[in-house]
């Protein structure tokens, strides 16, 4: 950061950085894989999952339960239990950005009114490297870096929300308390020189702001020098908690913030968990579902919410979901899994439109839709396979209704099928010598279309 | 409602409870043989037999003996205590003291001990500290109080001889006024750092022997608590935050865990005071359950009405104090629906 020179823009877009910045995606998945042990085998939950999320983008990760969308999602911020849980391989690039230095943070041309630009990579300072693989990026991989570096990341730059508010948020603490937490982390410094205190502050302050004070600081904390001084921070961190309430349009925030979790209701605790997750304005935000506990007029709102703050500050927004009606809607693009792997990926609209995998089409057919005659809602037969050491085979296979011998021995590419990326992994589109079949074993290409 | 209207509220009935159990101690008292049996002996005629069931009472109808009783407790005038040859008024406060000093020492020990090695325990699950915590809390949990102490009191004085028995060494014990009867703080008082070490040396075993149990309660109740805590959505949404694993586990998971533990450790304060019955008499330790125990065997029924009293009052505080505690931790309790 300290490499450019934050009075010019135009450092930021000379050399074949920014080109090549434009391109680069906020997230790389590169061929993830968890893992988790059990006593009957190693359950392969996420089993090579290769997914990009651009700036600005919605990404929606769709699946039925168990297919491994949570997981994956999950161990982007390696929130998965472990033991028994184990990231096996992949990466999972991240690239965060930072105040855009032309209009610090204020919106302007440069940085598409968003107030944030991709930070340059610090080894190469925009220039593209080994470190950033050649995106001029600052880069790192969520599934490697030390812990502290990724406690700086989870809740600064990567928010997460969950599926159920009502059990995301701690019962014996106050909202206030839940979202101070946040602000305490990431903004500590900020909120002491806001308060007017960079001057007179000691370390003890700084570490109860952030909370790390040990009992008998604390104690000393509550003597009069540092306590007026800490009254001042907590009157600047109020102002900020009312602020991040506001924006998620709760009604009467100031009240809501002395609340305990039980006694709001749960589009209003999913609201407390949009205004704690976006509280440090993130690169990223992952919704794990966030509407599905959700009475239907709620969800509505709570989309439309999401939405609205995205757009205003270009977060990208990685969306799980199993409703794919749903996430018609809002996403750019859709990535479908099934059974720990990705079956299609690609813009949302051609995969509503026009879907390649016989598994989208069948959860695509399964939707019922207003005017549909009475009778059998489609369903797809059979169920999800288990994932104790699959075999090398398309994991639909047993379910499939264009299933031929080659479907049960060879694990599909998850290749481009119509240019430029909607990619599907389906033998139905590939030639049976690139995947070293024979012509007669392959599925049959006319019965598909 | 507010936790202050409760409490006072609860504290309104407590004198209804007490009288209630005022009533029931003094019916139990009647039930197995004449009370007066410890003042009589074989030589006496039935005229000095009537003459002392007159002198206390005992040809009134209950009533009027239950309310006897009843106006000399409320004056603090609970009977003659046969075993100590006293009043039990002059006796109790001391006894009380002494068993109060070693039931606390216990407790907490218990649950400082408790909660710290169940917290440590369940945030490692499965792992060697979790397992080395469940042998020791099954152990404490399966031993039988008499069994341990006297196990502690072969090893520690009869074979190595570095533990003493009784509650104080006579010599040290002259040294000192006692103006409260517990020990400690009197030799705190006197500023005499001989004669606390010599109160805390006589306080250990007896207080390990006492808690053993109650830790091993606490330790599995917290750790199973935490364990289950630990796998809630809103632990990993304090990780999601940024939180340091240490913040995520003592201001999110372990007050949580706390809640059910909560319950167990006010009830079993009231445990620690009758476990001190047995440990008392293994350990010769001068207490409430020592003198219980005598006063049991001698029939002597002033002495057992003033202890049982004494322990259902004790009851009733503790479980306001739980439920007060409880709502505090966890603010979904609605105090008096």
């Amino acid at each position: 950061m300290s490499a450019t020179d934050p009075t010019s823009p135009a450092s930021m877009h000379s050399g074949t950085g920014p080109a090549l910045a434009e391109r680069v995606p906020l997230v790389s998945v590169e061929g993830l894989r968890v893992h988790f042990t059990s006593k009957r085998g190693v359950v392969h939950a996420v089993d090579g999952v290769t997914l990009d999320i651009g700036d600005g983008e919605t990404v929606a990760l769709v699946g039925e339960t168990g297919s491994g969308k949570s997981v994956t999602a999950k161990s982007l911020l390696r929130l998965i239990p472990r033991p028994p849980g184990v990231i096996a391989g992949g990466k999972a690039l991240f690239r965060s950005k930072m105040p855009c230095p032309g209009c610090r943070g204020a919106g302007c041309v440069d940085c598409g009114q968003t107030g944030r630009v991709g930070e340059p990579c610090t080894a190469c300072a925009g220039a593209g490297c080994g470190v950033c693989g050649q995106s001029g990026r600052s880069t790192v991989d969520l599934l490697t870096i030390p812990e502290d570096e990724l406690r700086d990341i989870r809740g600064n730059r990567i928010a997460m929300i969950f599926q159920d508010p009502g059990k995301a948020l701690n019962p014996a603490l106050t909202i206030r308390a839940q979202i101070a937490e946040v602000f305490a982390e990431h903004r500590s410094d900020e909120l002491v020189s806001e308060a007017g205190l960079d001057d007179e502050s000691g370390r003890l302050l700084r570490r109860a702001v952030r909370n790390r004070g040990r009992f008998f600081e604390r104690r000393l904390g509550s003597l009069p020098p540092l306590r007026s001084q800490r009254r001042r921070v907590d009157a600047v961190l109020d102002g900020r908690i009312v602020e991040a309430l506001a924006d998620t349009r709760i009604p009467n925030p100031v009240k809501i913030m002395r609340s305990y979790p039980h006694e709001l209701s749960g589009g209003m605790k999913q609201r407390v968990m949009i205004a704690q997750a976006l509280a440090c304005d993130p690169d990223l935000l992952i919704a794990d579902e966030p509407t599905t506990a959700l009475d239907v007029t709620i969800q509505a709102r709570i989309l439309d919410l999401i939405g609205e703050l995205q757009a205003r500050r270009g977060t990208s927004v990685l969306y799980i979901s199993h409703d794919l009606s749903l996430v018609r809607g809002i996403a750019d693009r859709a990535a479908v899994m099934y059974a720990g792997m990705l079956a299609e990926v690609g813009p949302a609209e051609q995969i509503f439109a026009d879907p390649l995998h016989p598994y989208t089409r069948g959860l695509l057919a399964a939707i019922p839709t207003p005017g549909m005659g009475r009778g059998r809602l489609a369903a797809i037969e059979g169920t999800v396979p288990e994932l104790i050491d699959p075999p090398p085979a398309c994991r639909f296979h047993t379910r499939c209704p264009h299933a031929a011998t080659a479907c049960a021995r060879t694990d599909p590419p998850l290749a481009i099928r119509q240019p430029p990326d909607h990619r599907a992994a389906c033998l139905l589109y590939d030639d049976a010598a690139e995947v070293g079949e024979r012509p007669e074993d392959m599925p049959d290409r006319s019965a598909a279309s | 409602m507010q936790v202050r209207d409760y409490v006072a509220r609860r504290l309104m009935i407590l004198p209804l409870l007490i009288v209630g159990t005022s009533i029931i101690v003094f019916a139990l008292s009647r039930v197995g043989g004449s009370p007066i049996a410890i003042y009589l002996s074989h030589e006496m005629t039935a005229d000095e037999v009537a003459e002392i069931e007159e002198r206390y009472g005992v040809n009134e109808p209950l009533p009027v003996q239950y309310l006897a009783w009843a106006a000399g407790a409320l004056r603090g005038d609970l009977g003659w205590s046969g075993v100590s040859s006293a009043p039990v008024r002059q006796i109790f406060p001391k006894k009380l003291a002494a068993s109060a000093e070693l039931a606390v020492a216990a407790g907490l020990v218990a649950v400082a001990l408790g909660i710290s090695l169940g917290t440590f325990a369940g945030a490692r699950r499965d792992r060697w500290p979790d397992h080395f915590a469940r042998i020791f809390s099954i152990s404490g949990a399966s031993m039988p109080v008499f069994w341990f102490g006297i196990l502690l009191l072969i090893l520690f004085w009869v074979i190595l001889g570095i533990a003493p028995i009784g509650r104080s060494d006579p010599g040290v014990f002259a040294r000192i006024a006692h103006p409260t009867g517990v020990y400690t703080i009197d030799a705190i008082l006197a500023g005499d750092a001989g004669a606390l070490w010599d109160a805390i040396w006589h306080l250990i075993l007896p207080a390990i022997t006492l808690g053993y149990g109650t830790t091993a309660i606490i330790t599995r109740m917290m750790r199973s608590s935490l364990v289950e805590e630990l796998g809630e959505d809103y632990v990993d949404a304090a990780r999601a935050k940024g939180l340091p694993e240490r913040i995520v586990l003592r201001r999110h998971a372990r007050r949580n865990a706390l809640i059910p533990t909560v319950t167990v450790v006010g009830l079993s304060f009231g445990f620690l005071l009758q476990g001190t019955v047995v440990v008392e008499i293994i350990f010769r330790y001068p207490g409430l359950g020592r003198w219980l125990a005598d006063a049991v065997l001698r029939g002597d029924r002033a002495t057992i009405m003033a202890y049982v009293l004494f322990t259902s009052v004790l009851f009733l505080l503790i479980n306001l104090i739980v439920d007060v505690l409880y709502a505090y931790l966890d603010r979904r309790v609605v105090l008096g629906e």
